[in-house]
């Protein structure tokens, strides 16, 4: 039982960073993006490039950091990897999206499609399509409550890592929209557009900030995945309809709705995989998706629009 | 070039291409005015203001405040031209506190927060003791309120407001328009489309009537409580005499 609930919250938390860009690209931008997903994926790989590239120019960036089955060089390409992956959001929006905003919603989830079978193949072509992984090193499950205790409870540092550092993102990232303008802008944005623009907010100047932050959350997401599973390039799409049912779950717009679809998704997804086989695990998370749908139709934290 | 605080020419504007609202629309607002715009449903009185603040598509004529051609400006650098518009509806952030919605407007027109709030919530005090309180609780009047004093924050020479007495009761509506009075006061010019037809003559000093997309009548108050036409279009006094065409 307690394994089941610390590999849900570790799967969760991936799930909620990639639903929140998900959930800002929906509330701000007013589409929804199928695309989102091949973020994740292409912040994975660029992570790995990156990693390797920095491990080659010095191979004391590989040494495992304490108990983790990282270094430096992957700390330090997960940044890099933030960059580019918002970069290439915002070339997608630059490129694709923005060019179409005006053919309404439907245009756009269809061009979405369309960029995303198009990176999906692009990071194929690239990466080839055989599992990749951070690191050789075999990490050890260390076992913080014994079998006796609700099924006993074992972690890796690497899954400890992945449940704070996305806490703590998104607790930084919920002080940046509560606290400063260009979050307050952002929020204002999603709600009323209109009147944000007639209070002066630039609403291309919070379109681009919405892909950056996008790519940037896509970015750690896709790398926690790898760390703490394993990179394909079909990992976004894989990736997509838990991102989708959390937001969904959570409600539009909502950042902290997104962190609790995020969970629920991921504990379902633990549960279903130990309880009823992991063939089930996406048709457990659509059920109690559709229940609290029916309960709650605008999902848990969902803001009128 | 024009002194007037708002000059608009010929102004045709509309959402669609070839479907103008606003048809040939003229008007001028001199500083330090109060003046409402009148007329029937779908005549277009909201689609000329919301055109003059950026948000409906101008597809001829020009606008001027204060001398300056903001015809082709978006709508969200207008603040930053002197004006602010007061939409009609979902006129606050509802997600956001009082005092954040204030901030909000505070902090893009980069003003010293202090300095911009303090006036605010001397002219509206019951704002000051709400001020944490999410702007969507607050009541329809004191939306309105808010709605207003988040346009101040900008310090504007031009507030428009599209109808600012919707959804209130009477007591409200003469609450509200206390307060546009002082706000003229202070040497704002105002602009309002009003329904509420006796309330707006008693409060502007003039007032435009907008038949079909452009103005028909223009006049003082004085003048326009007392025209047969606006009599019988609005006031329910008939006088026998032909009221604008189109109305109705």
């Amino acid at each position: 039982m307690l394994q089941i609930l610390a590999d849900g919250l570790v799967i969760g938390s991936i799930i909620a960073l990639g639903a929140i860009g998900l959930s800002m690209t929906l509330s701000i931008v007013r589409f929804s993006n199928f695309s989102h997903g091949e973020l994740l994926g292409w912040g994975a790989y660029l992570a790995l490039v990156a990693s390797t590239a920095f491990t080659a120019f010095s191979p004391a960036w590989a040494a495992p950091l304490g108990p983790f089955s990282f270094g430096w060089g992957l700390l330090l390409a997960l940044l890099l990897s933030c960059g580019l992956t918002a970069l290439l959001a915002l070339s997608l929006d630059t490129v694709l999206f923005k060019r179409l905003r005006k053919q309404g919603s439907i245009t756009l989830v269809i061009a979405s499609f369309g960029a995303a079978l198009a990176l999906r193949n692009l990071l194929l072509f690239w990466q080839g399509g055989i599992p990749r992984y951070y690191s050789e090193n075999l990490q050890i499950a260390v076992a913080l409550v014994p079998r006796s205790v609700g099924g006993g409870l074992r972690v890796t540092p690497d899954q400890v890592f992945v449940f704070v550092l996305s806490l703590v993102t998104v607790t930084g990232l919920h002080l940046f929209l509560r606290h400063s303008t260009l979050g307050r802008s952002m929020r204002a944005t999603a709600l009323n557009p209109a009147l944000a623009r007639v209070t002066g907010i630039d609403p291309e100047r919070i379109l681009r900030a919405t892909w950056l932050i996008g790519g940037v959350l896509a970015a750690v997401a896709g790398v926690f995945a790898g760390l703490t599973v394993q990179m394909r390039p079909t990992m976004g799409v894989d990736l997509l309809l838990p991102l989708f049912a959390a937001v969904i779950l959570g409600g539009v717009g909502s950042i902290w709705g997104a962190v609790l679809g995020g969970f629920i998704v991921g504990l379902t997804e633990s549960a279903s995989v130990t309880l009823v086989g992991a063939e089930y695990r996406s048709a457990a998370a659509f059920a109690v998706l559709i229940t609290i749908l029916m309960l709650r139709p605008r999902g848990l934290f969902g803001e009128r629009h | 070039m024009s002194d007037a605080a708002l000059r608009v020419d010929d102004l045709e504007a509309g959402y669609e291409p070839g479907l103008p609202i606003v048809r040939g629309a003229n008007l001028t607002v001199q500083p330090g005015e109060i003046v409402a715009i009148l007329g029937p449903n779908g005549a277009g009185k909201s689609s000329l203001v919301k055109a003059v603040a950026g948000l409906v598509p101008i597809t001829r004529g020009r606008v001027f405040v204060h001398g300056r051609d903001i015809t082709r400006i978006p709508a969200h650098q207008m603040v930053f031209e002197g004006l602010a518009f007061v939409p009609q509806t979902e006129n606050v952030f509802i997600n956001l506190s009082v005092a954040e919605n204030l901030e909000l407007a505070a902090s893009i027109v980069k003003a010293r927060r202090q300095a911009a709030l303090d006036p605010v919530y001397a002219m509206f005090p019951d704002l000051l003791r709400q001020r944490a309180l999410p702007a969507g609780q607050l009541s329809g009047g004191q939306r309105q309120m808010l709605a207003v004093a988040r346009a101040l924050i900008a310090k504007p020479r031009l507030l428009i407001l599209d109808e600012p007495s919707a959804g209130l009761s009477p007591l409200l509506v003469s609450q509200v328009f206390a307060k546009l009075r002082e706000v003229r006061d202070t040497g704002i010019t105002v602009l309002l489309v009003e329904q509420n037809v006796k309330s707006a003559l008693a409060l502007a000093d003039r007032a435009a009537v907008l038949v079909e997309g452009r103005e028909r009548i223009v006049g003082s108050s004085t003048e326009l409580l007392q025209d047969e036409r606006v009599a019988a279009l609005y006031l329910g006094r008939h006088t026998g005499k032909q009221a604008v065409g189109g109305a109705g």
